[in-house]
């Protein structure tokens, strides 16, 4: 009468917290994981093929749409692995400029990952005051590039346009009430018993899967290693900021939380060292017209909110469009670690590890 | 109070009947438009405001004059408040669906069984402990006889309305296993499981009024709480902890947040009633809110003084010469009714949800002692008073 | 001291006064001050409070005219080649007394088009803006075709009043 099965359920594509249209097949012993398989690919749209099509300028406008809440983020990788290919040196102030929106950028991709990690688990509230504050980041946005979350942002070889008039004002104001705000997030979250029963211990991975599977990012942070690429091989301003790399050892969903919200922090503390050390001068290289490539390759890898994103260009000779282009998402390399930190843990955890790795589908699935 | 005829006695109770069932009807809707309203407010939105609040019909011309001149419209409060009109008109007129390997008859009971349940419990609660008005010596039938503030006045009112109260379970374990579907049976086995552990420490925490006031009677006990009659000064304390004891298990009775869980949306989508659709649907939405309206009366009735002002027995130091406060008052006993239910939406709005195996930790680990302790204490108060 | 910290949930307090504080705020501030009182701050009730966009935001592709109503695009095709998605398409013509090529077609392929401004940018001859009308949405998908003719929408409104929205120009 009674026998003991396993039930496959299927978790997304529509789902209310795969963050998209993750699908997760889940083997379940009564609610218990056995085994967890993330299916990916709903999303594709064939980005790298596409940019493979389109010159150098163009391509810039398709990695908006990968990670798209950490646009910008995206167009600084493109234009430095450009840069680079094509061996452009960037203007001071440009530098700056781009790194102070990339801070901005990552503390609104935090933001999100906040909102929607915390909604996932049940904390309803905490998404409405953290998009309260992304607000402002997004106006920010608006007011430099036109454009809230396909920013295209960058040109190559430094920007467009310089900041716009009261531009600073605006980021100071932000700046001003940024760190309360977080604060009000901590009272809501940092100690609640929920908060902690349901985060500590749950989803870990050491170190050494991390290192494994090509994990990066908070989520290789929080499990101690102090590796970030603004460190490590600085682009940008990064080499003359002043900033720490937040660690924690416990290497679990609460250490992660904790970890990004200590690197909200450090984005603040070099915000404000971007706005305070501006420099002057122009924000455009002298780049020809058109840009043509030699037999060439180039790896460039930035600190993305998500993790290591790097671009892989491969020229060719007296070609206007990469020869090859590929893109190391650093959403696609974590999500391989969900399998690991879910199996034999409950399904409620599961949403609690998609939540936490903060893995953005259009960059999955490109 | 002149003997009734059996026909007065039955049409007294179908008007006290009909009188309930609109309170339950008006008080879950509004109920559903506050739930819109707070949760926005708390979380720096502004809630419903659409409906009765756009540029176009009755409303439109005044709305449109009123930010014409930069004002917020008039009434802006209750702008949005038509919504718990389009809630109901879309509940009845949506399609009603039945998956087709669903088990029909099981699937059609379910929500019945759900709302039975939670209006029959209203039967036995008394909203005031006397008469409320006398029906005019004209009227047909019940001419010249009261009106009371209770359906019944049943002398063990506790027991049936916490045995009427533990069917509800069924209705969603039931709906759950006959939609044939996995997120569902998900929801009925983690609601199962949650409603018979918190039976447990829900009832036990009601044993801790039964011990200090000596009675099962609603009427009698929230009386005698309230004015602390007969008890000793110290039954404050084990009152003051039964309530926070029994307004946690009462979240956990009626699957709100942070105990939610047979309905996690950002697990199981929609938990039990995911294949529900229609007035099935509904009957689930009005058990639910309707639960959470009788816990409500509970904590309200037992620990918060009910009709009287003061909650915990402490109505004794105003003597009941004072004007209003020193009275029993129908108003007392809806304010501690609308506060518990605001509080059950700020909670919503403001705590994450615990996980399965969590919950039962609570359930079992944390408030079963503590309910014991309260209910010792309390017997040891009673005893030596 | 843990079992009296798990007893007394001031965690649960503390998150709960801060949400409550907030209820307060909006409870009393919401719907009685004036309109403009509540921005940024709160939801705004968008179309009775206009949306103030940036200068610098990037909406419809707009044709210009100069002075004396004359197109001011000379069709050297620099945005056709730049677009990313391949939304503008224009032929090249000519007109009496006009020196420089004018366009007989402009065609504008909206449900394609990303919003980049790259075509604005590559324009020699500032001759395209794109104007700050974002409430694009429409019934058909016709009217996501614009060109130089057309009687609703055309390439030719310099910055449309939207349903809604008043933009800052």
């Amino acid at each position: 009468m009674f026998k003991n099965e396993e039930m496959e359920i299927n978790l997304g594509p529509q789902h209310p917290s795969t963050h998209g249209v993750l699908r997760v097949k889940l083997r379940l012993d009564g609610e218990t994981v056995v085994k967890c398989t993330p299916i990916i690919g709903y999303l594709h749209r064939g980005v790298e093929k596409i940019c493979e099509n389109k010159t150098f300028f163009q391509g810039q406008v398709w990695t908006d749409r990968m990670d798209y809440v950490a646009a910008i983020s995206n167009n600084l990788g493109w234009a430095e692995g450009v840069e680079k290919l094509f061996g452009i040196e960037v203007p001071r102030r440009a530098r700056y400029i781009r790194t102070m929106l990339t801070e901005m950028n990552r503390l609104a991709s935090h933001l999100l990952w906040l909102a929607t990690h915390a909604l996932d688990i049940g904390a309803m509230t905490v998404f409405l005051y953290t998009f309260r504050e992304r607000e402002y980041l997004l106006d920010l946005f608006e007011a430099f590039c036109g454009a809230r979350l396909t920013t295209t942002a960058f040109r190559i070889g430094g920007l467009r346009e310089d900041l716009p008039p009261g531009f600073i004002k605006q980021a100071q104001a932000f700046q001003g009430i940024f760190l309360d705000c977080l604060e009000e997030y901590e009272t809501l979250l940092s100690e609640n018993r929920i908060w902690k029963k349901r985060t500590v211990g749950v989803a870990k991975i050491s170190a050494e899967d991390c290192i494994a599977l090509g994990v990066t990012g908070p989520v290789l942070r929080a499990a101690g290693v102090p590796y970030d690429i603004r460190k490590a091989f600085p682009s940008a301003a990064y080499a003359e900021m002043d900033f720490e790399i937040p660690t924690r050892p416990e290497a679990d969903t609460y250490a992660r939380y904790l970890v990004r919200l200590a690197e909200m922090r450090q984005s603040h503390r070099i915000i404000q060292q971007c706005i305070d050390g501006l420099p002057e001068g122009p924000v455009m290289a002298k780049i020809p017209k058109i840009l043509k490539s030699e037999v060439n390759e180039v790896y460039h890898s930035i600190e993305a909110p998500k993790g290591e994103l790097g671009y892989y260009f491969v020229g060719e000779k007296g070609g206007t469009t990469p020869y090859r282009m590929h893109v190391r998402a650093p959403s696609f390399v974590n999500m391989q670690a969900l399998s690991k930190m879910v199996e034999g843990r409950l399904l409620a955890d599961v949403i609690a590890a998609i939540g936490t790795l903060d893995v953005v589908l259009g960059e999955i699935d490109r | 109070m002149p003997t009734m005829t059996l026909t007065q006695t039955l049409v007294m109770g179908l008007i006290q009947i009909v009188a309930v069932l609109v309170l339950i009807f008006v008080m879950v809707p509004l109920l559903t438009f506050a739930e819109r309203k707070v949760i926005g407010y708390v979380q720096v939105r502004l809630g419903a405001t659409r409906t009765a609040g756009g540029h176009r019909g009755l409303t439109g011309a005044l709305n449109r004059g009123m930010w014409a001149m930069g004002k917020v419209p008039v009434l802006s409060i209750l702008r949005g408040l038509p919504v718990f009109i389009a809630d109901i008109l879309k509940l009845i007129l949506k399609e009603d669906i039945i998956p087709e390997k669903a088990d029909r008859a099981v699937f059609t009971l379910a929500p019945i069984l759900s709302v039975m349940a939670a209006f029959g419990v209203f039967s036995a609660i008394a909203f005031y402990p006397g008469v409320l008005f006398t029906f005019p010596a004209g009227f047909p039938v019940v001419g010249g006889l009261p009106f009371m503030g209770f359906i019944s006045d049943v002398n063990v009112s506790l027991l049936y309305i916490i045995g009427l109260a533990s069917v509800g379970v069924y209705g969603i374990v039931l709906g759950a296993w006959a939609s044939n579907s996995k997120y569902p049976l998900l929801g009925g086995l983690r609601s199962a499981a949650q409603i018979v552990s918190y039976e447990v420490p829900l009832t036990l925490s009601l044993l801790v009024p039964v011990v200090l006031s000596g009675s099962l009677n609603f009427r009698e006990m929230s009386l005698r709480l309230a004015t602390g009659e007969g008890m000793s000064w110290l039954a404050t304390f084990p009152l003051m902890a039964g309530f926070l004891i029994y307004t946690t298990c009462g979240f956990a009775e009626t699957n709100r947040t942070p105990f939610d869980l047979p309905e996690a949306e950002n697990e199981l989508v929609a938990g039990f009633h995911t294949e529900y659709s229609g007035m099935k649907f509904g009957f689930f939405y009005l058990a639910e809110y309707t639960n959470m309206i009788v816990v409500s009366t509970f904590a309200s009735g037992f620990f918060l003084g009910g009709y009287h002002f003061l909650p915990f027995g402490l109505q004794r130091f105003i003597p009941a010469t004072v004007p209003f406060f020193g009275q029993p008052s129908l108003i007392f006993f809806f304010g501690k009714v609308f506060f518990i239910l605001f509080t059950y939406l700020w909670v919503r709005a403001t705590l994450p949800r615990y996980r399965y195996d969590q919950l039962m930790d609570v359930g079992w680990k944390y408030l079963i002692p503590l309910t014991l302790v309260n209910l010792f204490v309390a017997a040891l108060i009673r005893f030596a008073y | 001291m843990r079992l009296l910290k798990t007893l007394i949930p001031s965690d649960i307090a503390a998150g709960l006064a801060l949400t409550g504080k907030y209820f307060g705020k909006v409870f009393l501030s919401a719907n009685r001050k004036k309109v403009r009182a509540h921005l940024k701050h709160f939801t705004q009730e968008y179309p009775e409070i206009p949306v103030r966009l940036a200068p610098r935001f990037r909406g419809r592709l707009t044709l210009l005219k100069d002075e004396q109503g004359e197109i001011k695009c000379v069709c050297c095709l620099a945005c056709e080649k730049i677009c990313p998605t391949e939304v503008i398409t224009i032929e090249k013509g000519k007109k009496e007394g006009r020196k420089m090529p004018f366009p007989v077609r402009y065609d504008f392929e909206m449900e394609r088009c990303i919003f980049c401004e790259f075509c604005v940018e590559s324009c020699g001859f500032d001759s395209i803006i794109l104007n700050h009308q974002f409430e694009l949405a429409t019934y058909n998908r016709e009217d996501f075709s614009l060109g130089m003719e057309g009687d609703g929408q055309n390439m030719f409104v310099p910055s449309p009043v939207g349903k809604y929205s008043v933009a800052e120009d």
